[in-house]
């Protein structure tokens, strides 16, 4: 306990690191809201227009270590302000918009890939030089090598644009209205296969390649010859004595990987219209979106130390080692 | 579990996310909904906020929803009356008197009258924050006459802005008079005067809109509703267009003949007449050698236009002449003026010569040389991302080398770019036009003195700091003039001091985007029947408003 207890004081310094680094470095970038929005025109507005646009931003003039604290006291109240890109919707109710969705496209991308990667990884262990040792993991690390923007855009092209048989964007059909019927939750499906599928192509091999090599240094130590010796089931000894053991790296960099869904889904969403933060993030950057920008690199963050918490958890369940260390 | 139990699990597990991707269903719409892809975005935020500049991209709203006094249509050069149904000058053009239409109706049935035109220009003056056209610089007072009356008090004579007056949106006073925050108000369920105003689902992929039941053209809108997918990106509106999944876009499509109207020749439509904002090569006039009007003229005979339309536009435009003017202000454009401005005209051997008689001699290594000697270098600013922009810097620069300059292209990120071309900190730049109905905007960007800021402060416009007395004059009588033959005459005064001056160097009026599927729908502007601009880009000044009351769902279509 006093063992978790101690990684969240360190988090909180972390989170307060973010913060302050969320507040200063949008400010580096020259140019302000305002004129992001005036670019967005290429001339088709007055530049009277300017004057109007700083008024409605509120663009502030006040010292920066004031509108640092104000800030802060803002972040903490779970106050973002109003986003500029969205005007005048509040950040929290952007991000809430897509967030759910994000959520959905990479969390099921990164679940599907881990345990599919680390059954195929545990399957090539066993039976080595069988297919799946000698096939598979060229195959997948020479897919997960290709630039993921091209693997996904080919994928669209042929699955979805010269084959028609997945959508060619968006969550769910246009014409369906979220509701937790079976239509919808097919549509929803349908709709993800294909940004899912691409995820899980390309970063499966990771998943494997790390299992396997792990699970055969495991299956050569003496515990496991032990119990092979005292006769124990062949599957026993693979899943529950071999494996296990094995995945205490992979589950450390699952954790990396679900803090970073948040910010990693971003070629994923762009390439398949999916509505999701990574756009929004892209969008917030190129307008200039200060408070747009801020709420959802906090987000990211807090996912990334909320997951990393979370492995923590996980590995102090599944390694008695660092239980006993820890108390 | 045994090894086979296993491996069949693996196998069941691929199976079934296989089957996940075969169900495959097709979405079909009533046909008198129009599909419409105008902003790239990748979910909507639910505004329907006329007034707020911050939102002023979000099409229908401006035009379609809310309407203004008049229309103006940039292809015929025409102002329409809409809301209004006339104009008048009176006290010598201290007052503009505005008689509005009768008859009109709010979409929930009460009736439009002066008063809500008043009250909304009353609301632009209590938030300069919405004033976008900053008309109460010149206004003094609005009174509302009588119900059908309003009268425009200007603090001076200022004929131009009749059409700044015109171009507003009005807003309801019995709905709005009660709005605490008309900045962030975002309006979720709008009450308007446009023919669609009834929001029918509202999503974040998706919105539409649909007809109002009190419009006051009888018989319009032909079409049901107004449909808008969310796209975040080009392409992907473009694979919308090409697969007949939206009716009707102003996006930029690459070689438009093979990747979208040979798939279906007799369906799929397009038009993008140069009716743009034009762009321009700036030279900052107050570093030399640019303030030579003769290097000016030399730099813009050194661009091959031809290549660069080919490289840079899939020659989707014309190159411009020396008036700079586009096609939107056909009716004003002189051709003597035109004529004279053989400077647009690519001609290295007469481009190097003036540069010789300037005083820019070649040195002996063929590098161009400045009255001190030292060789010129100039870099060629454009933004980063903008790859039309690029490429035609990319031409630009080749055609410079061959005078003995050694210039380059430099892309910025466009703040970065923005901030230098704002401040006067370049030599060259790409940039776009200030434009309005009629020229006066157009120029006064280009060489009012008015405009002109001094060194070291930012300029909105006018960024190659250009300021001419014959300019001035000719632009100061226009705003005090109201008659058309003058107005004319004194546009044509200041093509000629343009076309003699090359205050900045046009290269080419920017086209108006706009591809249409007429599979389902019938009346499309066309180079055929260009009754209005066919882009849905134009809600600026209402233009839009023609083409949406035209449309109407084609007898026999699937």
């Amino acid at each position: 306990m006093r063992f978790l207890l101690r990684r969240l004081g360190f988090y909180l310094v972390a989170a307060w690191v973010a913060l302050t680094l969320n507040f200063f470095l949008p400010r580096l970038i020259p140019g302000d809201p305002a004129t992001a929005l005036f670019a967005r025109f290429r001339g088709k507005l007055a530049p009277e227009a300017m004057q109007a646009l700083r008024e409605t931003f509120g663009l502030s003039n006040a010292p920066l270590w004031k509108q640092y604290l104000t800030y802060l006291s803002h972040a903490l109240r779970g106050d973002f302000g109003i986003s500029v890109a969205y005007f005048p919707s509040p950040v929290v109710k952007v991000i809430g918009s897509g967030l759910v969705w994000t959520v959905f496209l990479a969390g099921s991308a990164v679940l599907i890939s881990f345990v599919l990667g680390t059954l195929l990884g545990i399957a090539a262990a066993w039976w080595r030089r069988g297919w799946a040792d000698s096939v598979l993991p060229p195959l997948l690390v020479f897919i997960g090598s290709l630039p993921y923007f091209w693997l996904a855009m080919v994928a669209l092209y042929i699955l979805g644009f010269t084959l028609r048989w997945f959508p060619l964007g968006h969550a769910y059909a246009d014409d369906l209205t979220p509701a937790w019927t079976w239509e919808f939750i097919a549509d929803v499906v349908h709709h993800a296969a294909l940004p899912v599928g691409s995820v899980v192509i390309a970063t499966m091999g990771g998943w494997l390649l790390s299992m396997r090599n792990t699970m055969i240094t495991v299956m050569g130590s003496d515990f496991v010859n032990l119990a092979r010796a005292k006769g124990l089931a062949p599957d026993r000894v693979v899943l529950r004595y071999a494996a296990r053991n094995a995945l205490l790296p992979s589950v450390t960099s699952l954790g990396m990987a679900l803090g970073f869904v948040l910010g990693g889904s971003l070629l994923t969403e762009v390439v398949f219209s999916y509505p999701g933060q990574g756009y929004l993030l892209v969008q917030a950057v190129r307008t200039q979106d200060y408070p747009l920008m801020q709420g959802i690199f906090l987000v990211i963050t807090l996912a990334v130390l909320g997951a990393n918490w979370l492995v923590d958890v996980v590995v102090l369940w599944l390694d008695p080692r660092i239980r006993d260390s820890a108390s | 579990m045994r090894p086979c139990s296993f491996r069949a699990g693996l196998v069941i597990l691929a199976a079934s996310i296989a089957l996940c991707g075969c169900t495959s269903r097709r979405v079909s719409l009533p046909r008198d909904v129009v599909v419409v892809s105008v902003e790239q975005q990748a979910s909507w935020v639910r505004n329907f906020n006329p007034l707020t500049t911050a939102t002023a991209p979000r099409w229908p709203t401006l035009a379609g929803i809310y309407e203004p006094l008049f229309v103006f249509n940039g292809i015929t050069g025409k102002t329409i009356p809409w809301l209004a149904t006339g104009s008048e000058w009176r006290e010598g053009g201290r007052v503009l008197r505005l008689s509005t239409r009768s008859g009109v109706k709010w979409s929930d049935g009460r009736d439009f009258t002066a008063s809500d035109v008043a009250f909304t220009f009353g609301l632009l003056k209590k938030f300069p924050a919405l004033d976008r056209r900053a008309v109460w610089s010149f206004l003094d007072r609005v009174d509302v006459v009588s119900d059908s009356v309003v009268d425009f008090r200007f603090q001076r004579v200022f004929i131009p802005g009749a059409d700044e007056v015109g171009a507003q949106q009005i807003v309801p006073q019995h709905t709005w008079k009660d709005v605490k925050d008309p900045i962030t108000f975002a309006n979720e369920n709008p009450v308007a005067t446009g023919p669609f105003t009834e929001i029918r689902t509202f999503q974040n992929q998706v919105y539409e809109v649909g007809r109002n039941p009190n419009y006051w053209q009888k018989g319009k809108p032909m079409i049901a509703a107004l449909r808008f997918p969310a796209y975040p990106s080009n392409d992907r509106a473009n694979m919308a267009m090409v697969f007949d999944e939206a009716d009707w876009a102003g996006n930029f499509v690459p070689a438009i003949d093979r990747v979208y109207v040979s798939r279906a020749p007799k369906n799929h439509g397009y038009w993008f007449p140069p009716v743009g904002s034009m762009v321009f090569l700036y030279a900052n006039t107050k570093r030399a050698p640019f303030d030579d009007p003769r290097v000016r003229k030399a730099l813009s005979m050194a661009i091959d236009r031809d290549l660069l339309l080919d490289v840079a536009l899939f020659h989707y435009s014309r190159a411009a002449d020396a008036t700079g003017l586009s096609d939107s202000y056909s009716p004003w454009r002189d051709s003597t003026a035109i004529a004279e401005g053989y400077w647009v005209k690519h001609d290295l051997v007469r481009a190097s010569a003036m540069l010789d008689s300037a005083g820019f001699r070649k040195g002996p290594d063929g590098k161009r040389l400045l009255k001190n000697g030292t060789p010129w270098k100039y870099d060629v600013f454009v933004v980063s991302g903008w790859s039309d922009w690029v490429r035609a810097a990319q031409v630009i620069v080749r055609g410079l080398r061959e005078l003995g300059i050694d210039a380059n292209v430099r892309t910025y990120d466009f703040s970065a770019w923005f901030q230098r071309v704002q401040e006067g900190d370049f030599d060259l730049s790409l940039g776009w036009s200030f434009d309005g109905p009629t020229p006066y905007t157009f120029y006064r960007w280009l060489m009012s003195s008015s405009t002109v800021k001094p060194k070291g402060q930012a300029s909105m416009g006018n960024w190659q700091r250009y300021g001419s007395d014959a300019a001035d004059g000719a632009l100061t009588a226009f705003e005090r003039s109201s008659d058309p033959a003058e107005q004319k005459r004194l546009v044509s005064q200041m093509q000629h001091v343009f076309v003699a001056q090359a205050p900045a160097i046009p290269l080419y009026p920017g086209p108006s985007w706009a591809e249409y599927n007429m599979g389902r729908f019938d009346g499309f502007p066309s180079a055929k029947d260009p009754y209005a601009d066919a882009s849905p880009n134009k809600y600026d000044r209402g233009e839009v408003l023609l083409v949406l009351t035209n449309l109407r769902p084609k007898a026999g279509a699937r």
